[in-house]
């Protein structure tokens, strides 16, 4: 059997594998947590009941000033663009 | 200024400014419908069945019908302004509309039951409903004027980006810039290399839209930078699929090896909330961890929720330039604005302005009120959206954009990449090793 077959073959099972895996959960309710009225279903924040309260300020103290912080962000995010352009353009 | 783009900014715009007006005058109710937790004769526990409303309850409340009626007309009248202005025909898309709008009801609805909305996204059923029809009886020609996928997730995601609140960076100090931001980059740059060059998959919209979804934040994510790199509505849809099912995978399995290993609440807290996709399934995965886990991981995930909107604009950068082009070369400044998705300005427009006028002048709990109205608009701008790519995909088409596979392998071994270097962020930030370890109140 060549490569690309076996390759195919292996793709195959893990997909299957993968969806058996995810209906069996399902089916199975395993994973939930009673209190709380919601899952994975719930994909971004604001669809989360009461979300607000793990944002109250004094959940962790940050020890430096606001800007400081929005300085790295911005810093780290342009150096990985660069990175990503230089990527792009290797051959 | 009468492009798709841009009128989805002005919509998004008139959107958000009702509900501040709503909320902080409290002079009238703009909140949009949405379906409470109902179950299909499912056996619940004492505290779940709490939470249930039986759907006669719904339907019987008048208020209901109000919220629905404000719904469907807000929405069909801002759409339909919007497809006036781009030329289109009201005549052809208001029943078109309002069909559509029936459909989407009808996957709100299948979303809200309580087994089916604890695992799968209404992204998921959306697609479901649309292929159904569009795979069966087909779609009928009279629909077609209202299948407008990017027009509705333009405007949704320029909703959506004033609960992108850029004070959130702050939240957990420079251990969550850590784990969520330099890893998220990282991730992508590795899946944007694996795809690109391992993999050889030469679409490359598909390859940072899985790249994004995996590594920022799902279907959230995936939306924002498809749009963002004008990647294929068939590509969308394998890619949202595959990050919804793998959520649920890793919702389950990721707390349990996280306590096979032993690691501390604080470590296996951060862990999830920088490698689990949806928001939902990080809060449910940390909780089973515990108390201090389940802060850690969400303030992790906020971090990440920050990130849709820089990823975004820095894929609509990419593409905009010769980087992104098929042909490569320079390309001018003037050409770069005209490639560049205008609703990408709508949507950092709505985050600052959230995060730095309404914010500070009105609080964060009024912050809060009014993201609860827009939520449920962006909701119903996604949920038409998707319903609409269900309605114009192929099903064989479909299967063609796995690629042999590729998009799979691509996903698992981005995924795993994802966990092995957030793992290694987090040992070297939250274990005490290097650092000392923070205290969550």
């Amino acid at each position: 059997m060549d490569r690309k077959k076996i390759g195919k073959i292996v793709t195959i099972i893990t997909g299957v594998a993968v969806l058996a895996a995810a209906l069996f959960i399902m089916i199975n309710g395993l994973g939930l947590s009673d209190s709380l009225d919601f899952g994975a279903g719930a994909y971004y924040y604001a669809d989360i009941p009461d979300f607000d309260k793990n944002l109250t300020p004094g959940r962790f103290t940050a020890s430096l000033p606001f800007w400081v912080y929005v300085l790295l962000f911005l810093a780290w995010g342009a150096l990985m663009y660069a990175v990503w352009r230089w990527l792009d353009r290797r051959k | 200024m009468k492009t798709e783009d841009w009128l989805a900014v002005w919509l998004g715009f008139v959107v958000i400014a009702v509900a501040c007006i709503s909320v902080l005058t409290g002079w009238f109710d703009f909140s949009a419908l949405k379906f409470s937790t109902w179950a299909a004769g499912e056996t619940l526990s004492e505290t779940a069945a709490a939470k249930v409303v039986p759907l006669a309850d719904q339907f019987g409340a008048a208020a209901f019908w109000w919220k629905l009626l404000r719904t469907v007309l807000v929405l069909g009248a801002l759409f339909s302004i919007g497809i006036k202005l781009q030329g289109g025909s009201i005549k052809k898309y208001i029943p078109a509309f309002l069909v559509l709008f029936v459909l989407a009801v009808a996957v709100r609805l299948i979303s809200a039951e309580f087994t089916l909305n604890r695992y799968l996204e209404w992204a998921f059923w959306a697609l479901i409903v649309g292929l159904l029809i569009s795979n069966t009886v087909g779609v009928p020609q009279w629909l077609k004027p209202a299948v407008r996928t990017e027009f509705y997730i333009k405007t949704g995601l320029v909703i959506m980006g004033f609960s992108v609140l850029f004070s959130n960076i702050a939240k957990f100090g420079l251990y969550g810039l850590g784990i969520a931001w330099v890893v998220t980059p990282i991730v992508i740059l590795f899946m944007w290399w694996f795809g690109t060059r391992v993999l050889k998959i030469g679409n490359k919209p598909l390859v940072i839209t899985m790249a994004s979804a995996t590594s920022v934040c799902g279907t959230s994510a995936a939306i924002a930078t498809g749009a963002a790199s004008g990647c294929k509505k068939d590509d969308l849809t394998m890619t949202v699929s595959i990050s919804i099912i793998f959520t649920i995978l890793m919702m389950v399995l990721e707390p349990v090896l996280i306590k096979a290993v032993d690691m501390t609440p604080l470590m296996g807290g951060a862990l999830i909330g920088g490698t689990v996709d949806s928001t939902g399934a990080v809060a449910v995965a940390g909780n089973v961890l515990g108390g201090e886990a389940e802060k850690a991981a969400v303030l992790v995930k906020m971090i990440q929720n920050i990130l849709i909107g820089f990823v975004a604009f820095f894929v609509a950068v990419f593409f905009a330039t010769a980087a992104g082009s098929k042909k490569g070369g320079k390309v001018g400044a003037g050409e770069i604005w005209y490639r560049f998705p205008k609703f990408i300005i709508g949507f950092f427009v709505a985050s600052l302005v959230a995060s730095f006028i309404i914010q500070p002048l009105c609080g964060a709990d009024q912050v809060g009120a009014i993201n609860k109205v827009l939520d449920q608009y962006k909701n119903w701008a996604f949920v038409l959206a998707f319903t609409s790519i269900g309605l114009d995909t192929n099903f064989r088409e479909l299967m063609k954009q796995m690629r042999g596979g590729k998009v799979l392998w691509l996903y698992i071994v981005g995924q795993l990449f994802n966990v092995a270097l957030t793992f290694a962020m987090v040992w070297f930030l939250l274990s005490g090793a290097v650092f000392p370890v923070p205290v969550l109140e």
